[in-house]
């Protein structure tokens, strides 16, 4: 009995601080989803109106439109870097010469900043001095050059492409530290059992992979659901928001054009998606847990 | 089933020889144990027969068909892993279907052949289990079934029974004899466990640094060693090995010791000491040919006791005989205490001479 009041003595003050920091701006974000906001930063003013926020938000094609998008960047971005980095780690798993410098080299994207990855890509893709183009038009594939993040109809797709770049490094670690567990012996098992290369990949690798596949795409998944730096760097969501997403959306909302209200019922719709992911999450980390128990 | 035939096989990594110049011939239906200790060679000839490791130099044939250049798949052998490496994945049943789906066989006769080695093992009741669920010992027959649903050429078994406890191991001993036995199976086997070889093979291959020691049946491998290394290696306890100096004396060969004490030889033995390459001999004996006395009789040496061991049977002690450890077993009635000084005597018939220099048996030309 004792004992455990001093655990609970223990852990007091990380508790406190979070619920200064996180508990407290949740509930505020909560309340004040429910009223209208002036635009200004004197919140005592707000008034009460029920879900009228959330009518308003569920109701606009905007929402419907961020919405989409926000769908288009979390699954193809976590399709892709997941993909990607899968192809990194079996091909990295493999012993080469020059296999330790290709590792690392492979790294890179997910160390640097992404503020700095975002200007360097944003320079990358400049219309007129970008060198993307520059190097497409030099080698004589397009006439002139190519307008990446201007375009409403590319803008996405371009920012797509440098998220992917940005994470699948992330992947590739998660799946290189699976594929160490895989048992040479179930391996070589395969190999006298008649299995081909790909076959063993199918029947012993990939089953062993399962787990931390999985919470690597949920990871990945809850990132790119929470993406900010990349698209409000290189676009702000824009042009003509072709390439907004949920938190740049709000992000906008709230402190572009101080609609605090409907910002925060945005964030409270934002919440409720990432607490059914979290759930998912921590079933896949626990779910390895029981399995490995149980064996 | 099928003979292997090693011929002068190789592997080496760099200047590290892991097996080297190894040949021999397993007979068909033979049960073949690879022996020795770890880093010998063992593993790695067995890897080698499988084609799972690339060979330096050498060739390997099963049956008719030279197989140095094969893939595993295409050597039609089948192989039983220490750690069992059953997929985890899928139940005892997809295990055993695994190799046949994988040369394409028809789904019938793949059930068909699923359903005869369960049988054989006795683990139809766990065809829908999946590995986890099962005990060591049912782990371990899965894996021999899988092996079996092939009906390889040979069987190739990597010290199958390290992970089991002491009373499994010896159950699932005699198991697998009898599964050499009645499926007259080629099988070769690698242990570290030389009670294993011995109990269980046809032939035994020791191996030590990469070099075959010693192929020949457990019996004669036992009565007659050809190196110290055997000698030390082979028997439970191990042969007693007493370094001594050789020396002529009235027309005799005596043994001499540097506390004093001479042995003399029978005349076959003399003659066999003075092969060696100098005068230095290395005198061997098991410990069921030494005689324990507790005063001194006519060719017996002194010693002192160091350790008692009663295990019931049989007393095992540990005697000290010119600085060596000496084996001995006494019966149980025959009291002995640590530090006592006592007179060993080794049997003329049944004791071995190594050359101190070479370390190989010495024999009569």
């Amino acid at each position: 009995m004792w004992n455990s009041r001093f655990d609970y003595l223990y852990v007091a003050p990380a508790i406190l601080v979070m619920l200064i920091v996180i508990g407290y701006p949740i509930y505020y974000t909560i309340e004040l989803s429910f009223f209208n906001t002036p635009a200004s930063l004197a919140l005592s003013a707000k008034q009460f109106n029920g879900l009228d926020n959330y009518a308003t938000i569920l109701t606009s094609p905007i929402f419907w439109k961020v919405t989409w998008q926000t769908v288009v960047w979390t699954v193809v971005s976590t399709f892709f870097a997941f993909v990607l980095g899968l192809g990194a780690a079996l091909a990295l798993h493999r012993e080469f010469v020059g296999r330790g410098f290709l590792r690392a080299l492979l790294l890179i994207p997910w160390v640097v900043s992404a503020v700095a990855a975002s200007y360097v890509w944003k320079w990358l893709y400049h219309s007129d001095f970008g060198a993307i183009s520059a190097m497409l038009s030099g080698l004589g594939l397009i006439d002139r050059p190519i307008n990446f993040i201007d375009n409403t109809s590319t803008s996405l797709y371009a920012l797509i492409v440098v998220n992917v770049w940005k994470e699948f490094s992330f992947a590739m670690i998660m799946l290189m530290a699976g594929l160490q567990t895989v048992p040479d012996t179930l391996l070589r098992a395969a190999q006298v059992d008649g299995a081909s290369p790909w076959q063993r990949f199918w029947h012993v690798t990939f089953p062993h992979l399962s787990g931390v596949s999985m919470v690597t795409l949920l990871l990945l998944a809850v990132q790119n659901f929470n993406s900010f730096i990349i698209p409000w760097i290189m676009t702000g969501g824009g042009p003509a928001g072709s390439s907004d997403i949920w938190i740049t959306h709000i992000y906008q909302l709230a402190f572009g054009r101080q609609r605090w209200g409907v910002a925060s019922a945005y964030a409270v719709i934002l919440f409720i998606v990432m607490m059914v992911l979290g759930y998912f999450y921590v079933r896949a980390l626990t779910k390895g847990d029981d399995a490995r128990a149980g064996a | 089933m099928a003979q292997v035939i090693l011929k002068d096989v190789v592997k080496n990594y760099g200047d590290v020889y892991a097996v080297n110049h190894v040949s021999l011939t397993v007979e068909d239906g033979e049960f073949v144990a690879l022996v020795g200790p770890s880093g010998c060679g063992k593993t790695t000839t067995l890897n080698l027969v499988a084609g799972l490791i690339p060979m330096s130099g050498g060739s390997i044939s099963i049956g008719d068909r030279d197989v140095t250049d094969l893939d595993p798949k295409d050597r039609d052998i089948a192989m039983v892993f220490q750690n069992y490496a059953l997929y985890p994945q899928k139940s005892v049943y997809k295990n055993l279907a695994f190799p046949l789906q994988m040369r394409k066989l028809p789904k019938d006769e793949i059930d068909k052949r699923v359903q005869a080695a369960a049988k054989t093992l006795d683990i139809v009741h766990l065809l829908e289990r999946k590995p986890r669920e099962l005990s060591g010992g049912q782990q371990q027959r899965v894996a021999l079934g899988r092996a079996l649903v092939r009906e390889p050429r040979a069987f190739l078994m990597d010290e199958p029974l390290s992970n089991l406890d002491a009373k499994l191991r010896v159950q699932m001993r005699s198991e697998i004899k009898r599964f050499h036995q009645d499926l007259n199976a080629t099988i070769i086997y690698v242990t570290h466990d030389q009670l294993e070889a011995v109990t269980m093979s046809d032939k035994m291959a020791v191996m030590n640094g990469g070099f075959l020691q010693q192929y020949d049946s457990p019996a004669n491998v036992f009565a007659n060693p050809v190196n110290m290394f055997v000698a030390s290696f082979v028997g439970s306890p191990a042969m007693s090995l007493v370094p001594l100096t050789a020396a002529s004396k009235d027309g005799k060969v005596v043994l001499q010791s540097p506390e004093g004490w001479e042995m003399p030889l029978s005349d076959a033995n003399g003659r066999k000491a003075l092969r060696a390459k100098s005068s230095k001999v290395v005198l061997g004996g098991r410990h069921s040919t030494i005689k324990v006395h507790k005063s001194s009789v006519p060719g017996a040496v002194p010693g002192k006791v160091y350790t008692v061991e009663p295990t019931g049977d049989v007393t095992f002690a540990q005697v000290f005989v010119s600085g060596a450890v000496v084996n001995v077993s006494v019966a149980p009635t025959f009291q002995l205490r640590p530090d006592e000084p006592v007179f060993v005597e080794f049997d003329q018939e049944r004791l071995h001479l190594f050359d101190g220099e070479t370390e190989m048996a010495l024999k009569l030309a």
